[in-house]
């Protein structure tokens, strides 16, 4: 095991499918024992990739939006190695990418936004304290391009992920002096919720290549998960509170 | 400068709220203060209506509400959930629902959206994580409906005052986020702040959405 997270203990919300998947295939990859975090069986498919690839994991059934869920979560990732080293909270809603007025964001879509979004990273970051202060561990969670520059289609969905923002940024300053990091990504993937979305809307794909520097969406696993292995690494101590963007040059940093 | 207009203020009884709506009135603005807690969409929505109904169509809504508890300083690792729901998912809310009333109330002339975020959504803020995470994704909210409402003529921005503007009362202000050496001075809500709010909601702005203006007196300078 010399991989550069060899000896890290790894928890990925949301990895049953998609982007959470592609970071939960490369974190295992480079040699981390991963915890795939799903509140379904999509989980054990995960994991049925990372072993079958030599690598090592193992799936907790997990709803982010439920406190207890989460701590469990936490409890049997520590549970395999004594230790947590690494939380990336991936999860989000699954209706993430529904096309909505701003007008018609009701109680019912908002909390379905807020709850995986907000209180889920809330619980995430609570469960994981001790544990990552222990390790001077890493907290990732997944902005947006959309949580940066806003979304006339996904305004819902840019207000939790720019409300995601706010937070790395603020408990990257409280966790500093526990040399635990907090950083968000913000991830242009090729994945289901955006296939979804080219469904809905057909134009969506050659819109969003055009607006894309690089003229794709990037693919999870080799595109955009290599960033995440990076800031869970040994070299990114020192970085904090900071959005790395990983999509194709949509967003330059101002 | 706003001669004739009529801008909604919310939270305009107290703190940076009565400081906005009396610098407003200083640009002779007409000013309907909307008071409530923003937490239900269909009480916000008759609040918002009712303020239209006493001073006429809305030209701008000025969402400077915040709830003071949203300023309790404390570490996130012993913050309670009910808490966390109060100072960031509540504050979120409220501005959601304030966003979604005035823009129904300008989606047929066209207007000006304001939302009063402070910089610590820019900066972060250790203690005040819930109410960064709300005020953050209240400029995330404020992008995206300047985006969809454009082409109703309606623009959404942010000003950005320090944080210690937010609080009813400056000294009840979050424990140590004390006023630093600034390039220019502290600012004050009537003085500074108001006039930047004006700016945004007079003719001369109709081209500025989306953005987020600190009003600071030089502590953050965005990149």
């Amino acid at each position: 095991m010399t991989g550069p997270l060899a000896g890290r203990t790894i928890l990925v919300t949301g990895a049953g499918r998609g982007l959470g998947r592609g970071v939960a295939l490369a974190c295992a990859a480079a040699d981390a024992d991963v915890v795939v975090a799903s509140p379904r069986e999509n989980g054990a498919e995960t994991v049925a990739a990372i072993e079958a690839r030599g690598g090592s994991g193992a799936w907790t059934r997990c709803d982010a939006t439920d406190p207890a869920d989460v701590e469990a979560a936490v409890a049997a990732a520590v549970e395999r190695n004594g230790a947590l080293d690494v939380v990336i909270h991936n999860a989000t809603s699954r209706r993430s990418s529904e096309p909505v007025q701003l007008e018609d964001v009701d109680d019912a879509l908002w909390h379905e936004h807020a709850s995986v979004s907000l209180d889920g990273t809330f619980y995430c970051a609570q469960a994981a304290l001790p544990y990552l202060r222990a390790r001077r561990g890493r907290l990732i969670l997944m902005t947006s391009p959309a949580g940066i520059e806003g979304s006339a289609m996904l305004p819902g969905y840019a207000t939790v992920k720019g409300a995601i923002r706010g937070f790395a940024k603020s408990l990257a300053r409280e966790w500093a002096p526990f040399g635990v990091t907090v950083n968000a990504i913000s991830p242009l993937a090729e994945t289901p919720a955006m296939t979804s979305a080219y469904e809905k809307d057909p134009t969506l794909e050659e819109r969003l290549a055009r607006v894309v520097p690089m003229g794709h969406l990037g693919d999870p696993e080799t595109e955009i998960a290599p960033a995440v292995v990076f800031l869970a690494g040994e070299g990114a101590g020192y970085i904090t509170g900071q959005t790395l963007a990983v999509d194709g040059g949509r967003f330059m940093t101002l | 400068m706003l001669t004739g207009r009529v801008v909604l203020v919310t939270g305009g009884e107290v703190g940076i709220g009565r400081a906005i709506a009396l610098g407003l009135e200083d640009a002779h603005a007409t000013v309907a203060v909307v008071d409530g807690d923003f937490a239900s969409r269909d009480e916000t929505a008759a609040a918002f209506a009712r303020a239209r109904e006493s001073v006429g169509p809305v030209d701008a809504v000025v969402h400077a509400f915040v709830d003071p508890a949203a300023l309790t300083s404390e570490p996130l690792a012993e913050t309670a959930a009910a808490d966390w729901e109060r100072r960031c998912e509540a504050v979120l809310r409220a501005a959601l629902h304030c966003c979604q009333a005035g823009g129904r109330e300008m989606a047929a002339r066209g207007g000006r959206l304001v939302l009063v975020t402070p910089t610590i959504a820019l900066t972060g803020a250790a203690g005040l994580v819930p109410y960064a995470t709300a005020v953050e994704g209240m400029r995330a909210l404020a992008k995206s409906a300047a985006r969809q409402w454009g082409p109703r003529r309606i623009t959404v921005n942010c000003v950005a005052p320090p944080v210690e503007l937010m609080a009813p009362d400056h000294a009840s202000g979050p424990a140590g986020l004390a006023l630093t050496d600034r390039p220019l001075g502290d600012p004050d809500a009537r003085v500074d702040v108001a006039p930047v709010v004006a700016l945004l909601a007079a003719d001369a702005g109709h081209l500025v959405t989306g953005a987020t203006i600190p009003v600071d007196g030089g502590i953050v300078m965005a990149p």
